[in-house]
């Protein structure tokens, strides 16, 4: 299988990014690669969808680096509960069903 | 071709101002935005509201359609090819976007600053030297397959361009090694195997989102996996030993006395498989009544009654 982990060029080079806006990502702690500085960062695949969720969001909807980080974390946390949330439903079902 | 009422998509007056339409806009793509809208059908929402909003924005565009909408047609007299894209209909809607509707009235040129393609908001503008469009797929596994190594047969389509320069959907199938312990949501990557690069740059790379299909008996919690065991009323009384399934096989599990609805015994390392190790197997209990009772089975439910003197609502009535 391939290397799951990218160093900062190489996500720069899949998300076509220019090198500042995976700082700025960065440094909102949009996403939170591996290591201490851009040097050393190690990224994983989902942020890359996440670094690519992020450009979406900046281009489609106009908004800010801070209120990103705020979307994505709040959209995360929404996924994680609408996850438990059908668990917890298909549990109940075989509880009160049949 | 269906036409497109673009003040209806986005709900605004004929007669709406700029401003009016900007926020029309930008509340419903916040609404349909894919990556926000839980919606099944948010992408296409939302590309018909970006669609609309690209027309009414500008009022170059906005005249043009006003036109065709009154009277059906773009007004005569364009002989400088702004419609030229009508006689490539066929050729450009595969490539922008937009809708043939859009294209057949300005062209096939997509938005500004909207990579456009099947994979959305992967990068697919044309240039010289371009990597190729990344794409993600979803891959459902069951959960039996992720115990141990597997191989899986992966069939997705790829945009690819002809020598004519057009981009088509080709099918490929491919095979894929799924490592043991994958988990839902996870995303694998397969160097290469996305869209085909232009020029000298390399091919873009296929993501595929692991997506755990769900099983008939076991629900997942993390590593751990969770069955829910049925017994009868004497066998949570009096205790029991059972045979309960597992992903693999069977395993002897034993109920002791005086088990409760609800109840979670664990069998340790039966779950799924993890980077290191083994999740565990929870069996929940849940009593469950015969369907029927006959005479005799009532006299002896009556006789447990009257000797065993329960009250399961106390609680109420303190």
């Amino acid at each position: 299988m391939e290397s799951q982990y990218f160093n900062f060029q190489e996500l720069c080079t899949i998300t076509a990014l220019p090198s500042q806006t995976i700082i700025e990502i960065v440094d909102h702690g949009i996403i939170e690669p591996e290591g201490s500085d851009p040097e050393s960062w190690l990224f994983n695949t989902r942020m890359v969808s996440v670094t690519r969720k992020a450009i979406r969001l900046h281009n489609d909807l106009e908004i800010e680096w801070s209120g990103i980080a705020l979307a994505i974390s709040l959209l995360e946390e929404l996924e994680e509960v609408r996850h438990e949330n059908q668990q917890l439903k298909a549990q109940l079902n075989r509880f009160i069903v049949g | 071709m269906e036409f497109k009422d673009y003040y209806k998509i986005l709900s605004v007056a004929e007669d709406a101002d700029s401003k009016a339409i900007k926020t029309a806009y930008r509340k419903l793509a916040r609404k349909y935005h894919p990556d926000v809208s839980g919606h099944q059908e948010a992408e296409d929402k939302f590309k018909e509201v970006t669609e609309a909003y690209e027309v009414l924005k500008d009022p170059e565009k906005r005249a043009q359609y006003d036109e065709f909408r009154k009277y059906g047609q773009p007004s005569s007299g364009r002989e400088d090819g702004r419609y030229r894209s009508r006689q490539f209909e066929g050729d450009s809607s595969g490539f922008s976007g937009f809708s043939d509707f859009f294209s057949s009235i300005f062209g096939g040129a997509g938005p500004s600053g909207r990579p456009q393609g099947q994979s959305y908001g992967f990068t697919s503008q044309q240039a010289f030297d371009q990597r190729g469009q990344d794409i993600e797929t979803d891959m459902p596994i069951f959960l039996e397959d992720t115990l141990t190594d597997t191989t899986k047969t992966l069939s997705y389509q790829l945009p690819h361009r002809e020598a004519d320069g057009h981009t088509r959907e080709i099918n490929r199938t491919l095979n894929v090694k799924i490592p043991a312990g994958v988990a839902n949501g996870e995303r694998i990557r397969l160097k290469g195997q996305g869209g085909q690069g232009i020029g000298s740059a390399p091919n873009g790379d296929l993501y595929l989102r692991i997506r755990l299909v769900p099983h008939p008996l076991f629900d997942v919690e993390a590593h751990n996996l969770i069955i829910t065991v049925p017994l009868a009323p004497w066998e949570a009384a009096l205790g029991a030993s059972i045979e309960v399934p597992t992903l693999t096989g069977k395993i002897k599990l034993t109920i002791p006395a005086n088990s409760q609805t609800g109840q979670r015994l664990r069998i340790k390392g039966k779950g799924l498989v993890r980077k290191q190790g083994h999740g565990d197997l929870y069996a929940v209990l849940k009593v469950v009544m015969p369907d029927t009772a006959d005479d005799q089975i009532k006299t002896q439910w009556q006789q447990l009654a009257d000797s065993a003197a329960f009250d399961p609502r106390k609680e109420w009535r303190k």
